[in-house]
């Protein structure tokens, strides 16, 4: 009888043996695969529920922590007191649909490190802190706040920075949303509600859109032809009602549809003041493509400005532009295919009130761990010099005059010494893009700005960089050094 | 090995069973408290009551038994704490009152031989048919006992104590008295059986009326499928019988005989029944059934992979997403907790405790206890190949439990008098 058992026990084992080739197939040959199918939820999961470290501001404003789940205790749920003023700078962690802002960028910082995988265990044992670390954000919670509410119904961004160190004093984007509506097991529905919702709030304006800089643009061209030598404010050029582009038909005129001065000559200075189209368009051509790109790339154009996340880079084609004085004389004035994000523009200001150095933007002061201590300090990235410190100065002296009697004297502030420039740019629709850009007080500068509104029907058709942007720039360098 | 280290491996596995469940209350944050102690007590008190009843009443057992045993409940246990702390308590109640049991049934066979349960196959085959008919007794009699339909299943009686309900799974037990009957009938009707021939070219055929066993046991297994919907139990008593009859009287004819008609048995069922059409879709295709049929066996599947080589470790990983984790997909559940290297190691015990069984099987000399070790082992090895293989994809899920790893206790009852029949045959076989 042992024989035929034998033979079944044969048989058993055969089976036993089919069992393990099973569990190789799934555990090892398509263990990859499996894991990470979209239908298998576990990846994701994985990241739920577990205890991440703070967002706070350098004075202590909490803007995103880990609070126990009250329906289960072993897990967390995050929370962002500041909601929606904060949502694009600080973002969110979202199990299901990731991470986003600086979430994203110091989710590996910001994330338990307990019970991950035998490496940490194995790190563990040998010292290191396995507790989430937190990260200090250089965003201002009041400044970051009234930005948000100064936009009010308009679209637009408003970014301010230190301009000695890049740091973020504010960066907002409206309309915005309530990171938190991300959270939750419905997020994928809030999700695609936010992307359908009029204005797409989840947009980033301040620091993922690229839009024609407008006027703006011409405190680079004006530092290029300080720089050069090819003018100073009191250079004197011809000052036609419209300005013919060379080989084109098209012509360009200043905002008012009259001449920059008396119709016989204008200076840089005036063209600078009172936003002269007719004169820029000249000097650009002047200069030339390459002269201008030059200070622009100095001022991070063309080039990666290193933020904490991926910035779109700011555009000025030199090469294109060298080709075509028409089209130079439509990108002197900031429009054509010049194009940057807010957040560069406020680096511009910046670049200019820090006496001509450009200084990378950041918007994290410094990671530390559970303890309070330091672990990662981040340091201040110069961009490098892009303008002479008097080119600089003498830029400064001539942006003040734009607050003081030109197209920005919305943006003054009583008792302060303000530099700024407005820009109304050519929107996608009917309606104008207004900007400002500026910096205070002149002393000692410590915040510069870029206000920029998206036009709309709520900006209206006859928006203009000094009656909408700059008013909100005076309220908030006002509020900022008042405080 | 001696009874000595068999003893001491048995404290071993008790440790690493209360490890396991410490590593899971770490892992979820718990810390230190009384589950872990307790695990440890109760293992100890469960099978030391176990390893005294062997000293005591069939002291030459074999001692490569119940260590591998300890150690698959071990593995089964801290998965069924991890995915639900209130399972475990249950399920330490049921190993206590599973190894009571077992001694209790060493004690009796040790009055004796197990030759007694030869004498009285009979009154087994009755206990058994009776014990099978349990749940279709009516679920709202006033009775206190009464049957209970699960998922469309008709297996479960629930014993109405007043003060608390036991709900247990009689086809458990029915299935040990089903090999002890099949055994006996065997070992008295071997010769017969045997020397019945047809011979059909190489193949021998039975001859018509020696088929009538068959028949009959294939007739009682259809029932199961049909009147209490129990696809696993269904063929699980059926696969058994034929290795049986295969086993003692040598013929293949049986197994081709047998395997066929399983295979129509099977064939019938797909086309006409909507449980078991659902079971075979949810075997070929459960991604693309992800939603409804096939979504137990692709969480399974995703819980294996996702565990890969070293699982995601003890609490840590997501078995919970599984539906029935702690009874038909305990596999997948420590699968993707412990691993590959856990799975792998679940095999290799299984294959240790299934050699062990079959080695009982070929020491004895007489043709009952023979045939009754071998009968047990198979129905075990079955059982095992069946739920894993389902969850592997290997053949379609038939909804049993894995044996001495899935909650349960009529299941842990069931294999644990299983454990000590095979121990006292061993017993008295090495005498």
């Amino acid at each position: 009888m042992n024989g035929p058992i034998r033979r079944v026990a044969a048989g058993i084992f055969l089976c036993l043996s089919a069992l393990l080739v099973g569990v190789t197939w799934y555990q090892v040959v398509r263990a990859d695969e499996l894991r990470d199918d979209p239908r298998n939820p576990r990846p994701a999961l994985f990241e739920r529920g577990k205890e991440r470290g703070l967002i706070v501001t350098v004075d202590g404003t909490v803007l995103g922590r880990s609070i126990e789940d009250p329906d289960d205790p072993r897990s967390f749920v995050r929370e962002y007191p500041e909601g929606e003023a904060f949502a694009h700078l600080v973002g969110y962690s979202s199990f299901l649909i990731g991470n986003s802002g600086l979430e994203a960028t110091y989710s590996s910082e910001l994330r338990s490190r307990r019970d991950l995988t035998i490496s940490d265990l194995v790190a563990a044992l040998l010292g290191s802190d396995l507790r989430p670390k937190s990260i200090e954000v250089t965003a201002d919670p009041e400044l970051q706040r009234a930005a948000q509410a100064a936009l009010g119904a308009n679209r637009g961004a408003i970014v301010a920075l230190d301009p000695a160190t890049g740091a973020v004093l504010a960066s907002v984007s409206n309309p915005t949303f309530d990171p938190e509506l991300l959270l939750g097991n419905d997020a994928s529905t809030q999700w695609d509600q936010l992307l359908a919702t009029e204005g797409e709030p989840i947009r980033d304006r301040a620091t993922q859109e690229l839009y024609a800089p407008g006027s703006t643009f011409k405190t680079v061209v004006a530092a290029a032809a300080l720089d050069t030598g090819a003018a100073g404010p009191g250079t004197t050029f011809d000052d036609p009602a419209e300005f013919q582009l060379p080989g084109s038909d098209a012509t360009i005129s200043n905002a008012s549809r009259e001449p920059c001065n008396d119709g016989q000559t204008a200076t840089l200075l005036q063209a600078v003041v009172r936003s002269c189209n007719t004169i820029f368009a000249q000097l650009a051509i002047q200069l030339g493509a390459v002269d201008i790109g030059i200070t622009a790339q100095a001022l991070g154009f063309n080039e990666d400005i290193g933020y904490e996340w991926d910035v779109p880079e700011a555009v000025w084609n030199t090469s294109e532009l060298a080709q075509d004085p028409a089209a130079l004389g439509q990108s002197g004035i900031g429009e054509r295919d010049v194009r940057a994000t807010p957040l560069h523009m406020a680096m511009v200001a910046a670049a200019i009130a820090n006496d001509g150095v450009a200084v990378s933007p950041h918007a994290v002061r410094r990671v530390f761990d559970a303890d309070g201590g330091t672990v990662e300090e981040i340091e201040v990235t110069e961009l490098g010099r892009a303008m002479t410190s008097d080119s600089a100065t003498t830029l400064t002296q001539m942006m003040e005059r734009v607050v003081t009697e030109g197209t920005g004297r919305q943006a003054a502030v009583p008792g302060v010494r303000v530099a700024g420039k407005t820009g109304t740019a050519t929107g996608s629709g009917e309606f104008p893009n207004p900007w400002f850009i500026g910096f205070a007080p002149l002393e000692d500068p410590s915040i510069a700005i870029a206000v920029f509104i998206e036009g709309t029907a709520v900006s209206g058709e006859s928006a203009s960089g000094g009656s909408s942007a700059a008013p909100i720039a005076s309220e908030l360098i006002d509020l900022w050094l008042s405080s | 090995m001696g009874r000595t280290s068999e003893g001491v491996t048995i404290v071993a596995a008790s440790l690493l069973s209360a490890f396991a469940v410490a590593l899971v209350n770490f892992a979820q944050g718990a810390g230190v408290d009384a589950q872990i102690g307790l695990t440890f007590v109760v293992f100890l008190i469960a099978f030391g009551t176990l390893y005294a009843a062997v000293r005591g009443f069939a002291p030459r057992a074999t001692p490569l038994l119940i260590p591998p045993v300890v150690a698959l409940v071990g593995l089964g246990f801290f998965e069924i704490y991890r995915l639900s702390p209130d399972l475990a308590g249950l399920q330490r109640w049921w190993m206590l009152i599973a190894s009571a049991v077992a001694t209790l049934v060493l004690f009796l066979l040790s009055k004796g031989t197990t030759s007694v349960l030869r004498r009285y196959r009979n009154l087994i085959l009755i206990v058994t048919i009776g014990l099978l008919l349990l749940p279709n007794l009516p679920s709202d009699w006033g009775f206190p006992l009464r049957g209970l339909e699960v998922n469309g299943s008709r297996l479960w009686i629930v014993l109405d104590l007043r003060f608390t309900e036991m709900q247990f799974q009689p086809a458990e037990l029915a299935k040990l008295g089903m090999v002890i009957f099949f055994a006996a009938y065997l070992a008295d009707h071997q010769k017969a059986l045997r020397e019945a021939h047809r011979r059909l070219g190489p193949i021998r055929l039975p001859e018509p009326r020696q088929l009538i066993p068959l028949l009959l046991a294939w007739g009682g297994s259809l029932f199961i499928l049909v009147w209490q919907r129990d696809l696993g139990a269904s063929l699980l008593m059926f696969a058994g019988f034929v290795l049986l009859l295969y086993a003692a009287t040598g013929s293949t004819g049986y197994l081709v005989t047998g395997g066929l008609l399983t295979f129509s048995g099977a064939v019938a069922a797909a086309v006409l029944f909507d449980h078991v059409q659902r079971r075979i879709v949810a075997w070929l295709e459960p991604f693309e059934h992800y939603q409804d049929e096939g979504f137990q066996i692709a969480q399974g599947i995703f819980a294996l992979g996702t565990g890969s080589l070293s699982g995601a470790g003890p609490g840590l990983g997501r078995p919970d997403l599984i539906p029935n984790a702690s009874t038909d997909f305990i596999f997948a559940a420590v699968g993707e907790e412990i691993g590959f290297a856990g799975t792998v190691a679940v095999l290799a015990i299984y294959a240790l405790v299934i050699t062990v069984g079959l080695g009982v099987s070929f020491r004895s000399r007489d043709t009952f206890r023979k045939l009754l070790a071998a009968g047990l082992t198979f129905v075990m090895a079955v059982q095992v190949f069946l739920i894993i293989g389902g969850v592997l994809r290997i053949v379609p899920l038939t909804g049993i439990t894995l044996p001495f790893m899935s909650y349960g206790g009529s299941a842990l009852v069931g294999n644990m008098v299983l454990v000590a029949i095979l121990l006292r045959i061993s017993h008295e076989e090495a005498a």
